[in-house]
């Protein structure tokens, strides 16, 4: 048996030992090593990487809290964009659906580089928004959209909100129409069967959605650093910055191991919340 | 006895501007790239000068012969690790093969900037430094679960019966493989390797973390083109990947069907 199915396994197996696995377990490593000036990182078994920014007000406020701020309510307001799209798609069909799926799916296939440039013709100083605005009187001099922590959340929106459409629609369609239909004969009004069946077996995708993209936007580096200017301190652009500008590896990956520690934590609490909503509303309709 | 339907009015207005949001900035810049004025809305006419500079300029050409060769080599490469596997995963039953497969899918899970950063430190240690190995490696770990994913999915769709009759009569393994495995199994390997193409082809994260000095993929040379000016030939560059990017859609969806493999 085990000779059969290894061969063909072990060549994925390995690269990903070799590429993911030792490299992961490399930065862990790295975080406990020491940068000298003028020298290259040393090792060394020190948690000076740690404490400098864990023991550090200003990183705490302005990098991990930020990011876990801008994640929360980018995230919110994702599902507060995706959810009445997913319950409308669910009821379409044939092209209708296939043009609405292609749209929802076209910016998680399109470069974030080339969604960028649409949104700072829209966006900037002199650009497509606030020439509107401005013709419209609705304001007089231009706004700033971009290059502030504004672009920041709006284009994480917009990449996340597709994620949780898809995430919604999976569970929305295994609802049985007959639940509702059944609800409303005894009865039940429209927003009555949504609340009482529709939303909590939504819970799942809900939940999937969640966890992918606040996980996302909270790794975020890409966005701000496209998009952001020097006050966007999100954690994942201070790890680049670190990294690459700065050359301090044993800081950067001091700062990814606490990045995965806090982002764990909060996907466990809300493996929690969303355990006990789910009992709660179970325990209420008995 | 029907009502006038608030509700599902409402539903479809909502829907109807999120669309427009979320199609608006790619229309903006197909509109902008074949407009003769530079930036003046609404379009004045049909020009594709934007588009003969932009494909002409010598950086970009560099940019896009990186992307072409980096998007070619990591899809094949992923996809020839991805094929024997799935197909050991789709058709046996064993113990563990659950967390095998959540292993190879584990890359998904993994933020794009940890793992960047944790092959950049990788390859600085073991004294290779920065040249294009792992740069090839972060775009081919990066598309690896989508290949599996695809692979995985038109397997299930396969006859197991069909490759046994090909052995009952006498075709070895290799034989089987080549001529009734993978004819049946060739629109999932098209979609498999059009996705992960597109993927590498549109990445910004990873390059931008690991392309070498002299090897720019070309997203990374359009951010650091708009980040100076952003005129209309940006906007025709940007309009090309667009347009390669809806071919693959229609591709992967005809042969694969994208939402599958685009869920979370």
């Amino acid at each position: 048996m085990l000779r059969r199915i290894a061969p063909p396994l072990v060549p994925v197996v390995i690269v990903l030992l070799i590429f993911v696995v030792a490299p992961m377990l490399w930065v862990f490593r790295t975080s406990f090593n020491e940068l000298v000036d003028g020298a290259y990182m040393v090792d060394a078994l020190t948690l000076k990487n740690y404490t400098r920014f864990l023991g550090n007000p200003w990183y705490l406020m302005n990098t991990l809290w930020f990011s876990i701020r801008i994640a929360v309510v980018t995230t919110a307001i994702s599902v507060v964009c995706a959810y009445p799209v997913a319950l409308y798609v669910a009821r379409t069909h044939g092209l209708q659906r296939n043009i609405l799926m292609t749209l929802i799916m076209a910016p998680l296939l399109i470069g974030l580089v080339t969604l960028v440039y649409g949104w700072i013709v829209i966006f900037r100083g002199g650009g497509l928004l606030n020439s509107l605005m401005i013709a419209l009187h609705v304001y007089d001099e231009p706004v700033r959209y971009m290059w502030n922590i504004k672009g920041v959340v709006i284009l994480l929106v917009y990449i996340g909100t597709p994620y949780i459409v898809l995430s919604l629609l999976d569970s929305i369609e295994k609802i049985s129409p007959y639940l509702v239909e059944a609800a409303r004969n005894v009865g039940a009004s429209r927003w009555t069967a949504f609340w009482k069946i529709v939303f909590p077996l939504t819970m799942p995708g809900l939940y999937a959605g969640l966890v992918i993209v606040f996980s996302l936007n909270f790794a975020a580096f890409a966005v701000p650093l496209m998009v952001g200017d020097t006050s966007t301190q999100m954690i994942g652009l201070v790890i680049y910055r670190e990294a690459l500008l700065n050359n301090d590896l044993p800081f950067a990956s001091a700062l990814s191991v606490i990045m995965i520690a806090v982002n764990a934590l909060i996907l466990v609490g809300m493996a929690a919340l969303f355990g006990r909503l789910i009992l709660r509303k179970l325990e209420s309709d008995r | 006895m029907t009502r006038f339907d608030l509700g599902g009015m409402a539903l479809r207005l909502f829907t109807a501007l999120m669309m427009l949001f979320l199609i608006f900035p790619i229309g903006v810049t197909l509109i902008v790239s074949l407009n003769p004025r530079e930036f003046l809305l609404p379009p004045t006419g049909i020009t594709f000068e934007w588009f003969r500079a932009a494909w002409t300029s010598e950086t970009f050409l560099r940019g896009m012969g990186v992307s072409l060769v980096l998007g070619v080599s990591a899809s094949l490469i992923a996809n020839a690790l991805a094929l024997p596997a799935s197909m050991a995963l789709v058709r046996n039953e064993f113990r563990g093969k659950g967390a095998v497969s959540l292993f190879i899918m584990s890359p998904m899970l993994i933020p794009t900037t940890i793992f960047s950063l944790a092959l950049y430190i990788y390859f600085v240690r073991i004294g290779y430094g920065s040249g294009l190995l792992p740069l090839l490696v972060g775009h081919t770990i990066h598309v690896l679960p989508f290949a599996m994913r695809i692979q995985s999915a038109s397997l299930h769709r396969f006859d197991p019966s069909l490759e046994e009759a090909a052995r009952n009569v006498g075709a070895g393994r290799l034989r089987t493989l080549v001529s009734i495995t993978l004819p049946t199994i060739r629109t999932g390997l098209v979609s498999s390797f059009a996705l992960c193409f597109i993927l590498s082809w549109n990445d910004f994260p990873i390059s931008v973390f690991l392309a070498p000095p002299g090897w720019t993929p070309l997203p990374v040379e359009l951010f650091s083109y708009i980040k100076f000016q952003y005129d209309a030939v940006a906007a025709a560059l940007a309009s090309s990947l667009i347009v390669l990017s809806a071919i693959a859609m229609v591709l992967i969806d005809r042969f694969a069907g994208l939402r599958r493999v685009m869920r979370g």
